[in-house]
């Protein structure tokens, strides 16, 4: 039952990042994702990066990251080439060169450059947080600091059913693949889409009704099976990770000089060179993907 | 005769673990054979008789069915010879009515249309399933679906027909329905492989045995031999059928006794025969 189901859950290990406690990793992954959204500076948003990437490796989670990481690269080059043409950035744009009917601007690289970066950083770190923290563990501690049991609830079953649903899917394609199906390309791919959405409305109504069952909704204290410690250490952690946002979103947002968007000028061979490979590199992408999934 | 399933030197070993699930399995499937496989769960059943039809590819080992080998072969292009039941029915069902789950095998087998029809009507008669053809399969309960579940594999008609676990959790009715195919399948020459804790069914329909225990193939015989053998029975916890167990301690007591009964006829007929001295 292998071949398309990509891992979006914890990692099991043992390493220095599994045994921090999930809150000040949480702390981290909200304040990169808040930084990385207050700025476009490159620089700073592939120092996020490349950190994120060094505490993957620390963290020996590196496999399961790079296969999510090759479902956003193609993801990443459509956004090259579309802000590329069409940036999301305030006019008047300077064009550098123009091919046919398109024009690539200035503003396009830079922002879909650092768009690209943008994604990578705050995926990187959110992947490091779920892959290295059992999913209940989270969902203790974030009732530890006052949220709601239910809307905890709501969060970790939805992080849970991901997984749930890739694998309906594996199981289904198999189903119909043991009676002989035919066909190939988009065609033989989606009517096995119907099954798993059917499925996974099954599911949740079993799903609500074993809860209910087993008094979901009751008031009252409620208790873990598992014991999530906080240290000195993780509390540190925290403290140092609000510490860090703040400042970072604070010297954004005072230090004009961080937008690039003006000095870093783009040569047209590079601009255009960019937005081939991002193009090439996405059809690529999708012709491989298609490929692997009908010969899974 | 060319068997129709030859094993080599199988052994499986899921990508997840370190678990070896099958270690090193050779076995040969004549055609028209009916093969019962059985263990305890976990001991690599269910992990065998994937590889029949390609759901499972052989880490390392061979397994021809048909003459081919399937490691390069697709699950599709095996499944017009081999049938798959699963051993849970929710994971086989797919369509959105029990009429279109039946039609949805041979259709890919490229039948004509009427002939599509005409299997569906012999199924539905078979299974008696007249009542819930219009139905969506999740809404028909657990025993019922599992009888869709053989259907949609019995109108493909295929040589080999394997099913996982087809009396768990069935009721009395639907269980002899599980019966009847087998010996409509043994009539017809079909090859049946059945995976099963029910030892009832399997002494009274199979000719041979495959017992597993933690992924080795620890015995290869007939039901009498299998349920003769004390070691192999009580290593790998099952029981007998109790009308056999009679027997062998009937045997053991007073040796008059010639055979050991599989069935309460042949019960019957050796205490007949047991009186007449």
């Amino acid at each position: 039952m292998q071949g398309v189901v990509i891992p979006i859950s914890m990692v099991p290990g043992d390493s220095i990042i599994h045994r921090i406690n999930p809150l000040p990793k949480l702390a981290w992954a909200f304040g990169v994702l808040v930084i990385s959204f207050a700025t476009r500076n490159p620089l700073i948003l592939s120092t996020l990066f490349v950190v994120g990437v060094i505490l993957i490796l620390v963290a020996q989670v590196g496999n399961a990251y790079l296969k999510v990481a090759m479902i956003l690269f193609p993801i990443s080059l459509t956004l090259i080439v579309l802000q590329s043409i069409a940036p999301a950035f305030p006019k008047p744009w300077t064009p550098i060169v123009s091919v046919g009917p398109f024009t690539i601007f200035q503003e396009g690289i830079y922002s879909g450059i650092s768009m690209l970066l943008r994604i990578f950083a705050m995926t990187t770190w959110a992947m490091l947080m779920i892959m290295t923290s059992h999913p209940s563990d989270i969902f203790t501690s974030l009732q530890k600091i006052g949220m709601p049991y239910v809307l905890n609830f709501i969060l970790t079953m939805t992080l849970q059913l991901l997984p749930i649903l890739q694998n309906e899917f594996a199981v289904v394609l198999n189903a119909q693949k043991s009676r002989a199906m035919k066909g190939s390309g988009f065609g033989a791919i989606l009517p096995s889409m119907v099954p798993v959405f059917v499925g996974a409305i099954e599911r949740v109504q079993q799903l609500s009704i074993s809860l209910e069952s087993r008094a979901f909704g009751s008031s009252g204290h409620k208790t873990s099976y598992r014991r999530v410690r906080m240290t000195f250490w993780d509390i540190l952690l925290i403290v140092l990770g609000i510490v860090f946002t703040a400042g970072m979103t604070y010297w954004i947002i005072v230090d004009k000089s961080l937008d690039w968007s003006e000095t870093m000028v783009f040569h047209p061979a590079f601009a255009i060179g960019l937005v081939v490979f991002a193009t090439l590199g996405f059809l690529a992408f999708v012709v491989i993907a298609l490929r692997n999934v009908l010969q899974a | 005769m060319e068997p129709i399933i030859k094993v080599e030197d199988l052994t499986h070993i899921y990508p997840t673990g370190q678990v070896v699930a099958v270690k090193d399995i050779s076995l040969e499937i004549n055609p028209g054979e009916i093969v019962g496989v059985i263990g305890q769960n976990g001991s690599g059943k269910t992990t065998l008789v994937k590889h029949f039809i390609g759901l499972l590819k052989p880490t390392s080992g061979k397994v021809i069915v048909n003459g081919k080998d399937t490691a390069p072969l697709r699950v599709q292009q095996i499944a017009a010879n081999v049938g798959y039941v699963y051993q849970n029915p929710n994971h086989q069902l797919f369509a959105r009515t029990v009429r279109e789950e039946l039609a949805f095998g041979p259709r890919n087998l490229d039948l004509p249309e009427d002939e599509v029809n005409a299997r569906v009507e012999q199924a539905v008669e078979f299974f008696h399933l007249e009542e819930l053809l219009e139905l969506h399969p999740y809404r028909i309960s657990f025993p019922l679906r599992k009888l869709v579940g053989m259907a949609s594999i019995y109108t493909m008609r295929p040589a080999v027909f394997i099913l996982d676990e087809p009396t768990t959790g069935q009721d009395n009715i639907t269980t002899q329905t599980v019966y009847r195919l087998i010996k409509k399948l043994r009539d017809e020459g079909s090859t049946v492989l059945c995976v099963a804790h029910d030892m009832i069914l399997l002494a009274e329909v199979v000719d041979r045995m495959l017992v597993l225990r933690d992924g080795d193939l620890i015995m290869d015989a007939t039901p009498r031999e299998v349920f003769s053998n004390y070691e192999i029975m009580s290593s790998t916890h099952l029981t007998p059928p109790q009308i056999t167990t009679l027997s062998l301690r009937l045997r053991e007591k007073y040796d008059a006794f010639d055979n050991v009964a599989l069935s309460i006829d042949e019960m019957v007929s050796e205490v007949q025969k047991f009186s007449n001295k």
